[in-house]
């Protein structure tokens, strides 16, 4: 599954005073993430590559998708900065490619979660 | 429900003078159950707002440590220490109670351990500091506790972590309402109760009343 039971959580805080929390959670999370996925991007740019950087950016990217369940994002996250910290350059960029998938794939999910 | 018990659902037919208590301790509960939840993450700082307010908590939200020793009156608007302890004092006693903090620990600039310092540096030390990560590392974690961190928790925080936390921050909130710690709520007769409830309200105005605005803080 691409959510866990961290989405759960989240539908279960859902009530009738506040019927479209879930929604406006994850549009923060759209909001986070697509600014942190630009800053990767353009760092990924810059020779030789800043890890720590890279890394913080990483940290926060996964902190929002733990957040909201999204598991398998969450994964390729860890295995980012596991790369990171290793200092493998091609890891990195191989591992940022598989996680941009997981996350349009996420999204596709969600928008369908709230037709 | 995080105060709640199980007597306020039953219907009552008639109200006893410990049922009576116990609706007021609930509703000043609800009243004044102040958080302060400081976190440089909008996602997170939403859903933890939910699970407080959900708690029958009153939350302030702030995006960092630096606003909320702002918040506390422990800096100034132009971030220079206060000259003197007296400006957190003059914000307490103005009124404005704050039960707890929960902070995130990773943040840019000050860290929650920084602020938890801080704060129990401080004429709000004695204010529970919960300390929040999403990593979990034991050294990180003592070395949180030791610098007198009320409780750890592990991101991404869930209301039954908040739930766990209720029996001991409770204890100490209601003896700070009563302000008579040795008195046992449940044995105390109808007419003393009177004079609590009275002396309840005059301790603890309505924090909106009272709070000092601040422009810059994002409040959610």
């Amino acid at each position: 599954g691409y959510l866990d039971d961290q989405f759960v959580q989240l539908e279960e805080l859902q009530d009738h005073a506040n019927p479209n929390f879930v929604e406006e959670v994850v549009a923060l999370f759209y909001k986070d993430s697509s600014r942190l996925l630009l800053n990767i991007d353009q760092a990924l740019e810059k020779k030789p590559l800043e890890f720590t950087k890279l890394d913080g950016y990483m940290h926060q990217f996964k902190g929002s998708s733990s957040s909201i369940g999204a598991k398998k994002v969450k994964a390729e996250c860890t295995l980012f900065r596991d790369y990171c910290r290793a200092g493998n350059a091609e890891g990195c960029m191989r591992t940022f490619q598989q996680l941009k998938k997981e996350y349009a794939t996420l999204r596709k999910k969600l928008e369908a979660y709230f037709q | 429900m995080l105060f709640r018990n199980k007597m306020e659902l039953k219907p009552q037919v008639s109200d006893t003078p410990s049922q009576h208590q116990q609706q007021q301790k609930q509703e000043q509960r609800e009243k004044h159950f102040h958080v302060l939840a400081v976190d440089d993450s909008e996602t997170d700082r939403k859903i933890l707002e939910k699970i407080l307010s959900v708690s029958s908590c009153q939350v302030t939200c702030v995006d960092s440590g630096d606003k909320a020793l702002e918040y506390l009156g422990l800096v100034d608007a132009n971030h220079q220490d206060s000259a003197s302890p007296s400006q957190s004092e003059r914000s307490q006693e103005d009124g404005l109670k704050v039960n707890l903090i929960m902070t995130d620990y990773c943040m840019p600039g000050m860290t929650g351990y920084d602020l938890l310092k801080r704060v129990k540096g401080s004429s709000w030390k004695e204010v529970p500091v919960v300390i929040m990560s999403s990593e979990n590392e034991p050294s990180r974690i003592n070395k949180c506790l030791e610098g007198g961190a009320e409780d750890f928790l592990l991101k991404p925080v869930q209301l039954s972590d908040v739930k766990k936390l209720q029996p001991r921050l409770l204890k100490s909130f209601d003896q700070s309402c009563t302000n008579l710690p040795d008195i046992d709520p449940m044995t105390t007769d109808n007419s003393k109760s009177n004079n609590n409830a009275t002396k309840r309200k005059a301790l603890s105005p309505e924090p909106s009343e009272r709070r000092p605005k601040m422009k810059e803080l994002t409040v959610l």
